[in-house]
């Protein structure tokens, strides 16, 4: 840290790491106990290995290869291994989930078709179930089995590799639109490795230990605790997410017997923790090593995060280790952590007042009124952050401190654009700024985040963000909890914004039903003041969600004005099993939306 | 530890009832999400339980071979039968 920052490429970032022999890669598996460990050197040399596979399969500098890797390991090195051969990567999320894949395969397609893909690496057990894909994607040249590159003996031809060279495209999936795919340079890259490395979280150099369960196909997992760490020669455990889920207790296990000092989730793996582990399974952790618990990739509440401080606190963790996170991949990964040391900080703020002025004035915890709103820290040096207007086209004013308004940001981390999308990447940006979608003020500069602005229901002047809705009334009994939809809609009659909230139930019966209704009124009313006009209870299965299990709010807001969401409701009852079959989830399901979207877990 | 398939049927549907949503009625042709309403989260919840209470370990590719009450109950007595833990 000590010496001038030079920028390096992720390609020579691995090279140089290479004299590393104590520290490197982890690899956890549930099947046994051996724990396969990579130091530094073996990591080049093994990606060195996937990557001369590649380069003998075809692929040049520039190509697209889609990766489909549910080992870590495989995924690892397969990924460094293109980078390294100047092949641009493009992770895909592995199917797993209960049932029918047509979801997935029509996303996977997206995918590949998008990125041009020529190739797609995969297993073999996952290459039977995409079938077709190949004839369907007509950039795609072949569908290779990872097995026999494992034992590969190519040898990695030299390729030269720039800064400004596209290192990976990480496809994302908005509640609303098809995947997109963020085209990230080595520029970018090594822009926000540094921002969270050394200036976020002031790593030392072959010193801190990191453990993640996060999953490599995601932004989280994969820029922070696949690529930055090899940059600062950094020792990870990783575990595979399906353990995580099911054994949450394991993650921590993991960090306590690896002395790991950094590991991040999003908020609903701490409230899973606090909710999944039992007293027992306590007994002998120790988490004192734990300096930096990041919190990230979905709305934070402070309350699941002071709960897990609570319950985690009498074998060693400190609450003091939480870093708030906010980020996006169109920013690389990271926009912005709060403060290292300092723990969870709230501002707590006139909740009407966020709404109806579009201000963010203190108010004190007792207020009754009062909304707590995590800070997010400022911006990282070399990049900027205002907040404007939504309709400021031109970003020319900014909005003063404590006014609502978008998140904007600029600076090194910021992505090109998306991947063979001109008109899409034009509106990612305005007056040069990346539009982030998100709402929130700044107060002496540090990020405070609000909601999503596309999904902000306005009822006369006042914003409402469809989570609060949906968590209020996902806490009434027989409410389907995550399965809940709000929105606003000036059908039928067109005079004002009415307010919707579709929910999934189990219950039966018009009586029932009727009562639940009333339940799911009255908490909403009560939490946040507003009175519903529509209140819709579906069954399970009815509500729109993309293939990864996100909420579609704007397409159950369609549904709902073409009338179709009854039909759909309806038409389920005929066909059960068809109900069955479209529910039909990913492995990026099994992370609820929690990773990827808004939707908050307890 | 030994089972018969009657204890295992009965031992199912009791994990499942703390599984199960409020309003739902556990059967054997139950689906775990349709019927129980049951969340992927909630899947993988059970299946630590199922690992616990039979002693066994449930590899995730079986996931995509459960999805009713039945189908769980066929996936255990499969793999006892295997590990030669079932009577009858």
């Amino acid at each position: 840290m000590s010496r001038a920052y030079q920028p390096r490429t992720v390609a020579q970032a691995i090279e140089d790491a290479a004299s590393a022999t104590k520290n490197g890669y982890r690899f956890v598996d549930e099947s046994s106990d051996a724990e396969p460990f990579f130091s530094h050197g073996g990591i080049e040399r093994a990606s060195a290995r996937y990557g001369g596979a590649l380069q003998a399969l075809g692929l040049k500098k520039g190509d697209r290869v889609a990766l489909i890797l549910p080992d870590n390991a495989d995924f690892v090195f397969a990924f460094l291994g293109a980078v390294r051969a100047g092949i641009i990567p493009v992770p895909i999320y592995p199917p797993t989930g209960l049932g029918k894949l047509a979801g997935y395969l029509d996303n996977t397609l997206h995918i590949v078709e998008r990125s041009g893909a020529k190739i797609l690496l995969t297993s073999t057990e996952i290459k039977l179930m995409l079938g077709t894909i190949a004839a369907k994607a007509p950039a795609l040249q072949k569908v290779v089995a990872v097995e026999p590159v494992r034992t590969s003996k190519e040898e990695l031809k030299p390729a030269k590799v720039a800064l400004d060279d596209v290192c990976f495209l990480q496809f994302t999936s908005g509640s609303t639109s098809r995947p997109k795919g963020v085209t990230l340079t080595h520029a970018n890259l090594a822009a926000n490795v540094r921002s969270i490395m050394e200036l976020g979280l002031g790593v030392r150099d072959s010193v801190d230990s990191g453990v993640s369960w996060l999953p490599l196909y995601h932004d989280m997992g994969l820029i922070g605790f696949v690529i930055a760490p090899v940059y600062h020669r950094n020792t990870i455990t990783f575990l595979p997410p399906l353990l995580f889920l099911k054994r949450p207790a394991r993650w921590l296990d993991a960090i306590s017997r690896h002395r790991g000092t950094i590991s991040f989730g999003p908020n609903f793996a701490y409230a899973l923790c606090v909710k999944r582990i039992k007293e027992q399974e306590l007994a002998g952790l120790d988490l004192s090593s734990w300096r930096v618990a990041g919190c990230g990739a979905e709305p934070i509440r402070a309350e699941n995060l002071r709960a897990f401080a609570d319950k985690f606190a009498p074998v060693g963790f400190d609450p003091k280790a939480f870093v708030c996170c906010y980020g996006m991949a169109e920013s690389t990964l990271a926009i912005s952590f709060s403060k290292l040391g300092t723990g969870v900080n709230v501002d707590t703020v006139e909740g009407d007042k966020l709404w109806s002025a579009h201000k963010a004035v203190p108010a004190p915890e007792s207020s009754e009124r009062a909304a707590p709103i995590v800070q997010c820290g400022s911006a990282f040096p070399d990049h900027d952050i205002q907040v404007f207007a939504p309709d400021d086209e031109e970003g020319k004013t900014p909005l003063g401190d404590r006014e609502v308004g978008e998140i904007r940001l600029r600076g090194p981390s910021v992505m090109q654009g998306y991947y063979g999308e001109t008109e899409l990447s034009q509106k990612a940006f305005a007056g040069g700024w990346l539009r982030t979608g998100d709402l929130g003020y700044l107060a002496n500069g540090m990020v405070h985040i609000c909601g999503r602005s596309k999904e902000v229901i306005i009822v006369n002047g006042r914003n409402y963000y469809p989570q609060d809705l949906e968590w209020e009334a996902g806490g009434v009994h027989g409410v389907r909890k995550g399965n809940v939809i709000a929105f606003g809609t000036m059908k039928p009659t067109g005079d004002r914004e009415r307010v919707v909230l579709v929910f999934e139930t189990m219950v039966t019966g018009d009586d029932a039903l009727h009562k639940l209704k009333g339940e799911v009124r009255t908490a909403v009313q009560q939490g946040i003041g507003l009175t519903i006009d529509d209140v819709v209870a579906v069954k399970v299965g009815v509500l729109p969600k993309t293939s990864s299990g996100k909420l579609q709010r704007g397409k159950a807001r369609e549904l709902y004005e073409t009338g179709d969401l009854y039909v759909r409701s309806s038409a389920r009852d005929l066909d059960r099993l068809d109900t069955v079959k479209e529910l039909a989830k990913s492995q990026l399901g099994y992370f609820r939306t929690a990773l990827f979207g808004s939707k908050n877990e307890d | 530890m030994q089972f018969t398939r009657e204890t295992v049927r009965t031992e199912v549907l009791a994990l499942l009832k703390g599984h199960a949503q409020a309003g739902s009625t556990v059967q054997e042709s139950s689906h775990l999400v349709g019927d129980l309403g049951i969340d992927s989260l909630g899947v993988m919840e059970l299946i630590a339980d199922i690992e616990d209470k039979f002693k066994l370990s449930i590899p995730d590719d079986a996931l995509r071979d459960v999805d009713t009450v039945d189908s769980v109950v066929r996936a255990i007595v499969s793999r006892l039968e295997k590990a030669g833990r079932l009577e009858g």
